[in-house]
């Protein structure tokens, strides 16, 4: 890390087209995100040495940042010429509000957009867990590196995807994507499970046409290759170790359900 | 600088043609009956057709346009309506405003608008672009209007987003265009569905009416009649709910289900 350890910093691209970094500093002080930003590029103008990267990714570590700062940071940094293309953030409604604007998103370090999603190897880290309080909307993707908690409905035309496993709140009844990194013992749980597309790991599933039973938590999880149904364990998922007995369908009666098989009938 | 207590009220929709101009229409004429100095925005400046609905095409002279170039006065731009003395409308630009057109000028005119009349009602244009997004940034509250269809409602959901993330608060449903005959029978979505995804208040639910298109081609909205049609009465009820006033919404999938209307609808019923 460069030695200037209060402000943000400009590092170059690491390679001829690849975006080069803004990363700001641990949240301290009262300055905001925009000042801080903008000392920073003047302090890159007065050095004279390489000029500004066209395109820069904001590494915003813990900073929230809602839509409104985001663009007014992209017409700062569009005044001078430079591109914003991409913001890494901790902060999970951040990204959601990056994604709002239009900038990729990806989760805290710089190290996921430079790596691309091939070499992150299948590490299950559930144990992280991002929340999201409120509703996610139509357009609306919450990405999360670890498991991801939704206090609120996920709507028809939103979508989530977690390293780990997606927890919902509420009705989930977009598009939920558990173990997006290949993690294939990450598993759905919602209140009201009525997804439009559910995918763990590698495989996918339409959701089931019909409604479920009124008041019954249940959750997908990834058994043989294919996506199955059953109702949800009364067990805080990010405690249970991955060969648990209660995994891989030891309950009796789950159903697998691929291109619109029957729901699971109510289990007694 | 602004009157503190006049309301900014953002029409949107995401998608087009759910009845968005016809609300802002109906709404600032009921809310002028009600004795509010009321005016109306267009902010549609691609498709612009309020001053159409209002008939008062002919009598526009200045635009937002000029007032914004400083070509003209505000007072100059406004159009008074011909019948109900409370509402004006402030006509949009040429077309080639969009381009130019940024938020701090919609809030601007907003604001300046907003030291004369207690509401203003901007009319949004479809869609979640550049011209949505000028349209939100003058806007304190919103009302979204939808139709009890998959398409709209999932629109309507990404403009609730919008409006969230950018503090537009607090927003408020109308569901326009309901067949209460559909809904009986569950061909179309139930009024719970709507609400159930979209999660915000109703502030009222307009029948469909053909006395909605008859009045559109004539240039004076219902609300300006003795209230005789269903959808005038329904835009009359939005209004009043709109100034604080509690009146009991019904719904119509309920409602019109004893003999009478029964037979009512026998009668409708065409034989040949």
């Amino acid at each position: 890390m460069p030695a200037e350890a209060m402000g943000a910093v400009v590092l170059g691209p690491q390679w001829p087209g690849a975006p080069g970094w803004l990363l700001l500093p641990l949240r301290s002080g009262d300055a905001t995100a925009g000042e801080l930003v903008e000392r920073a590029l003047d302090a890159a103008g007065l050095l004279g040495g390489a000029p500004l990267p066209a395109h820069l990714a904001l590494v915003a570590g813990e900073w929230p940042l809602g839509v409104r700062e985001l663009r007014a940071l992209a017409e700062r940094l569009g005044a001078r010429g430079v591109r914003l293309t991409a913001v890494c953030s901790a902060d999970p409604r951040s990204r959601v509000a990056a994604a709002a604007v239009g900038l990729q998103t990806c989760s805290p370090g710089p190290e996921g957009l430079a790596a691309g999603p091939e070499q992150s190897a299948p590490n299950p880290s559930h144990q992280a867990l991002s929340l999201q309080c409120g509703t996610l909307r139509s357009g609306d993707h919450l990405e999360a590196e670890g498991s991801v908690l939704v206090l609120g409905d996920v709507n028809p035309g939103a979508r989530v995807s977690a390293g780990g496993h997606v927890l919902v709140w509420g009705r989930l009844r977009g598009i939920a994507h558990a173990g997006c990194k290949g993690d294939a013992l990450a598993r759905i749980v919602a209140l009201q499970l009525r997804p439009l597309q559910l995918r763990i790991a590698g495989a996918v599933a339409r959701g089931p046409e019909d409604s479920p039973a009124a008041g019954m938590a249940e959750q997908a999880s990834l058994v043989d290759g294919a996506i199955r149904l059953d109702p949800a364990p009364p067990v805080w998922p990010l405690n249970m170790s991955p060969d648990s007995p209660d995994r891989d369908g030891a309950r009796s009666g789950g159903r697998r359900f691929g291109p619109n098989l029957p729901r699971p009938q109510a289990q007694p | 600088m602004t009157a503190q207590s006049s309301r900014y009220i953002l029409i949107c929709s995401g998608k087009g043609g759910v009845g968005k101009t016809t609300l802002t229409a109906n709404l600032g004429i009921a809310l002028a009956r009600l004795g509010a100095r009321t005016a109306v925005l267009d902010a549609d400046f691609g498709l612009r057709n309020l001053d159409l609905l209002l008939g008062l095409e002919n009598r526009i002279v200045y635009t937002a346009q000029e007032v914004l170039a400083g070509s003209c006065r505000l007072e100059q731009a406004l159009v008074k309506h011909k019948q109900e003395p409370n509402l004006a409308l402030l006509p949009a630009g040429n077309p080639r405003m969009l381009e130019w057109l940024k938020p701090e000028d919609m809030r601007q005119i907003a604001a300046m608008v907003g030291e004369q009349f207690d509401y203003v009602l901007i009319d949004a244009p479809a869609g979640i672009e550049g011209g949505f997004r000028n349209a939100m940034a003058a806007a304190t509250e919103a009302i979204v209007v939808t139709t009890p269809e998959v398409s709209a409602v999932r629109d309507a959901d990404r403009v609730i987003g919008l409006l969230n993330s950018e503090g537009v608060k607090p927003i408020q449903l109308v569901l326009n265009r309901v067949r209460p005959k559909m809904m009986a029978s569950q061909e179309m979505l139930a009024v719970d569905d709507v609400t159930d995804i979209l999660a915000l208040p109703l502030l009222g639910l307009v029948v469909e009416d053909e006395q909605v298109i008859v009045s559109t081609n004539r240039g004076e909205p219902l609300t300006l009649g003795d209230g005789g049609s269903p959808a005038a009465r329904a835009y009359t009820n939005v209004a009043r709910r709109l100034c604080g006033e509690d009146v009991p919404l019904i719904d119509p999938s309920k409602e019109r289900q004893g003999l009478r209307a029964r037979i009512g609808r026998l009668m409708q019923t065409k034989i040949f």
